[in-house]
């Protein structure tokens, strides 16, 4: 018995050690799974003298319940409309544009968009587009004709990765339908939720989340959905694959980073944000993951070099019936989540 | 002759069958580790390289930190609060002693899940900021039942007499308990530690739902991880392999040779 | 010894808190609609009522069907190993024990994890496969593969109670039975199976409720698609954010195991 307690003793006393590891501080920083080159993180830290603890949420979703649940954290990378509804339900704090150095070099048309119009609360980390990644070996030409719709072929039955997303999953059955991805209108909902039961009915799709990465880079299924970023990290690791926008249009979507209202150190969170949007720094991420860069010469330098020949990391910035995601109300949102989980069950 | 020659044969490959069953992932993972490559399916070479990733890894070494360390701290505290509550169970009314033996059933017959989502609930109403405390707390709340239950049916068995004794002899009820009845109980108590140790190194779904802030144990890293191909898991994966297999062994075969052992020193003595 | 009565204590406070209120939290979220904060309750039995909706009692069969499936696999095989391992010599019978149990040690999310290399498109057995001129075949994601990895994973705690009890059997049972004039197979059905049925009942109690609350071995070995009880519930309370709904589902889930409990009780008592 004594042995046991001197060994209690010993790991408490190692446990509380570790627990306080010298007088650094820290940020914590909450993004999605396979976003980012994590040496940038150890970079950061030694830059700072700090550390960094380095969470990743699998969708806005997720975050946003884990948020609510009353984790707190310094720094978070959602997407526009998440944004929009943490800015709205007063989660956010105002960023001093002063303090990013390089802030001045981000494209202009990823600003001042309506989820965040006077650009207070968010700096662009990423952006891009959801699209169908294809094996060109595969699949036909002629059945892209029919856009969205060829989620449905018989043809590609048990042969589709859906992305394991409530509101890309519902974007794209409401882009099929030709609603806007943004409609409160629960007969159009209800008429989305049909089109993703019927698409289950005739396909099977599977429901996968990063796991999609991998197994299209070896092949695995004719098509996935995907970001535009991961489809051009894939392609450009398998040359069969191709990336294709729907002409009933799409979503469009920035990530951006924003500080929360309760974080303690903003002055290091600021730095972050600086860091991330720094050249060099933007640079070795965007060709890591693969995403575009909101970092113009950079996002001009590799759409040049690195994925010259891979059309995904320039995503379709001029078509009409593309759209970024809006804030839902509680009402929308709670009305769709529960299609979604219905959906996911059927 | 025959026929029973094809009947114990056919036995043998059945059971040769069932453990290729649970050893072929195992043996795979372990093989796959040594692999050059990133591939799980084809072994280009020999190579520690995934060995120097999970060093280098601070994440999946904090992880294995939280695991061992959550496990020793709950296996401890939960052997000694089970161990007395066992003692004490024993001494108790009918109705303190029946009431509580149903409660604490209650984790042992719940799903995981359930448990897990109880304590979530609890930490989160209670405003506790989730990480290695409400992990360790969780993990002694569903470790203690398990020792309570090996321990309970020893304490049982045990002559009252005993302690008694020990007591008219001047020995203070702490000496009484710690010199006359653990030691009379021990076997119970190292089932039960063993097993709340188990429990506690391989939770998942509760550690998932009560942890927070970045801790995170094992299980949950690999959960994490199984997104992408990761041979640095199949690496993990070995060494926690072979830890257990080794601590299996010596748990299991050190009592047999001390027995032979003691066997001799008493035949020796006749 | 009546010092030792207070003993008791420290344990009774802690369940309070640590067992009891939180089942209270959950009966209280189950029969709110208040969202997640408890500022302005409003009781109600929605949470329970959109339970019976079509989605979600298929989701619960399905949950039980797979639940009995395993068991039964897991108890066939389970039992055949158990049976054949009881017939070794004792000290034969410890070592291949031993064997049963370590995989239980090891973490599950490892085991599961090295079922998805094994079962996997480009896997090991689709490359074996395809060196036999065996077109790939799709594992990953199906029905098969959550089969497997909740059988390997669950087997052990099938054969280990009904190894015990079958090796607690007096055989002196069996040579009565043969000298009365039984056959193998009578004596089976008849002694054998009859005195290890403790074991096997609970066997099969720990297969059911191991393998119907499970959320991790569908979602990695079936797909996000691949909804039970416990990835409903899970995703109530990781994604959704609707823990009012997600606690009144873990009410009926608990509710189930309950009833699977008693009613395995009651068989057992009813034998003796």
């Amino acid at each position: 018995m004594k042995k046991i307690f001197s060994f209690a003793v010993c790991i408490l006393a190692a446990a509380v050690l570790v627990g306080c590891g010298g007088e650094k501080t820290t940020l914590k920083v909450y993004n999605a799974g396979e976003y980012i080159d994590t040496t940038l993180l150890s970079d950061f830290e030694n830059e700072n003298n700090c550390n960094v603890v380095y969470e990743t949420f699998d969708s806005n979703e997720s975050m946003y319940t884990k948020v609510m649940s009353g984790e707190k954290y310094d720094i978070i990378i959602p997407s526009d409309y998440m944004i929009e509804r943490l800015a709205k339900e007063g989660f956010l704090q105002e960023i001093d544009k002063n303090k990013i150095s390089n802030y001045g070099e981000i494209t202009d048309n990823l600003l001042s968009q309506p989820f965040d119009a006077e650009n207070k609360y968010s700096v662009p980390y990423f952006w891009g587009s959801v699209g169908i990644l294809y094996d060109s070996t595969k699949v036909s030409e002629e059945d892209l004709e029919d856009g969205w719709e060829i989620l449905k072929n018989l043809k590609y039955k048990e042969d589709i990765y859906m992305y394991d997303s409530e509101r890309d999953s519902f974007m794209i059955a409401l882009k099929a339908l030709g609603f806007s991805l943004n409609t409160h209108d629960k007969a159009e909902l209800d008429k989305a939720y049909e089109w993703l039961i019927e698409q289950k009915e005739i396909v099977n799709p599977i429901y996968v989340g990063d796991e999609v990465i991998d197994s299209m880079i070896s092949g695995n299924m004719a098509m996935a959905i995907v970001y535009s970023g991961d489809a051009a990290y894939i392609m450009s690791e398998n040359p069969d694959m191709r990336y294709f926008e729907p002409s009933q249009g799409t979503n469009l979507w920035i990530d951006g980073m924003v500080i929360m209202k309760d974080s303690e150190n903003t002055d290091l969170a600021h730095k972050f944000i600086d860091f991330m949007t720094r050249p060099e720094n933007a640079m070795v991420n965007s060709e890591m993951v693969g995403y575009s860069s909101p970092v113009k010469p950079v996002f001009e330098e590799l759409k040049e070099t690195v994925y010259s020949e891979i059309e995904a990391y320039v995503p379709r910035q001029n078509g009409d019936k593309d759209e970024f995601f809006r804030y839902q109300d509680a009402e929308t949102k709670k009305y769709c989540a529960e299609l979604w989980t219905k959906v996911k069950a059927q | 002759m025959l026929v029973r020659r094809i009947a114990s044969l056919s036995k043998g490959l059945y059971v040769l069958l069932c453990f290729a069953f649970f050893y072929t992932p195992i043996f795979v993972t372990m093989i796959f580790s040594f692999n050059s490559s990133k591939s799980l399916t084809k072994f280009t070479g020999f190579s520690l390289r995934w060995y120097t990733q999970l060093i280098e890894n601070s994440e999946i070494m904090s992880a294995v930190w939280v695991s061992v360390s959550v496990a020793a701290l709950a296996t401890a505290i939960s052997t000694v609060l089970g161990t007395i509550t066992a003692i004490g169970l024993s001494k108790s009314r009918k109705i303190i002693k029946e009431w509580l033996t149903n409660i604490n059933n209650i984790p042992i017959m719940n799903p995981e899940i359930v448990t897990a989502i109880g304590l979530m609930l609890l930490f989160s109403a209670m405003k506790f900021e989730k990480g290695y405390l409400t992990m360790l707390l969780a993990h002694i709340s569903f470790c203690t039942p398990y020792v309570i239950t090996s321990v309970y049916p020893k304490v049982r068995g045990l002559d009252v007499n005993i302690a008694n004794a020990a007591m008219d002899l001047g020995a203070t009820p702490f000496q009484a308990l710690t010199k006359v009845i653990v030691p009379m109980i021990k076997p119970g108590i190292t089932a039960g530690m063993l097993l709340a140790f188990t429990m506690s190194f391989d939770d998942f779904v509760i550690s998932y739902f009560v942890s927070g802030n970045g801790v995170m144990n094992i299980s949950m890293i690999v959960y994490n991880m199984t997104k992408r191909t990761n041979p640095t898991i199949n690496a993990l994966s070995t060494i926690v392999i072979v830890v257990i297999f080794v601590a299996v062994l010596v748990v299991n075969v050190i009592p047999k040779l001390k027995n032979k052992k003691g066997r001799k020193i008493n035949e020796k003595n006749i | 010894m009546r010092y030792f009565k207070n003993l008791v204590k420290p344990y009774i406070a802690w369940t309070a808190v640590m067992i009891v209120i939180p089942i209270f939290m959950m009966l209280l979220y189950s029969i709110t609609n208040s969202g997640n904060s408890l500022v302005n309750i409003q009781f109600t039995f929605e949470n329970f009522k959109r339970f019976t909706e079509p989605v979600y009692l298929s989701v619960f069969i399905k949950s039980i069907k797979l639940g009995l499936i395993t068991v039964v696999i897991c108890l066939v095989l389970g039992y055949a190993l158990a049976y054949i391992i009881s017939q070794f010599k004792e000290s034969t019978q410890g070592v291949l024990i031993l064997l049963v149990t370590i995989p239980m040690w090891i973490n599950m999310l490892l085991r599961t994890y090295a079922w998805i290399s094994l079962l996997s498109d480009n896997g090991i057995i689709n490359a074996f496969l395809d060196k036999l001129g065996i077109g790939p075949i799709k594992m990953m994601y199906t029905d098969f593969a959550v089969m497997i990895g909740q059988i390997c994973d669950f087997l052990p705690f099938m054969i280990i109670p009904i190894h015990t009890s079958l090796s607690k059997m007096d055989k002196s049972y069996v040579e009565a039975a043969y000298d009365l004039g039984a056959n193998p197979v009578q004596t089976f059905f008849k002694v054998v199976f009859k005195l290890s049925i403790p074991g096997v009942l609970n066997g099969i109690i720990m297969v059911f409720l191991l393998s119907i609350s499970t959320f991790v071995i569908p979602k990695l070995l079936g797909g996000g698609q691949y909804v039970l009880i416990g990835n409903l519930i899970e995703s109530q309370f990781v994604s959704v954010g609707d823990w009012n709904f997600g606690s009144a589902l873990s009410i009926v889930l608990a509710g189930i195991i309950l009833f699977a409990i008693k009613w395995m009780k009651k068989i057992d008592t009813g034998e003796n």
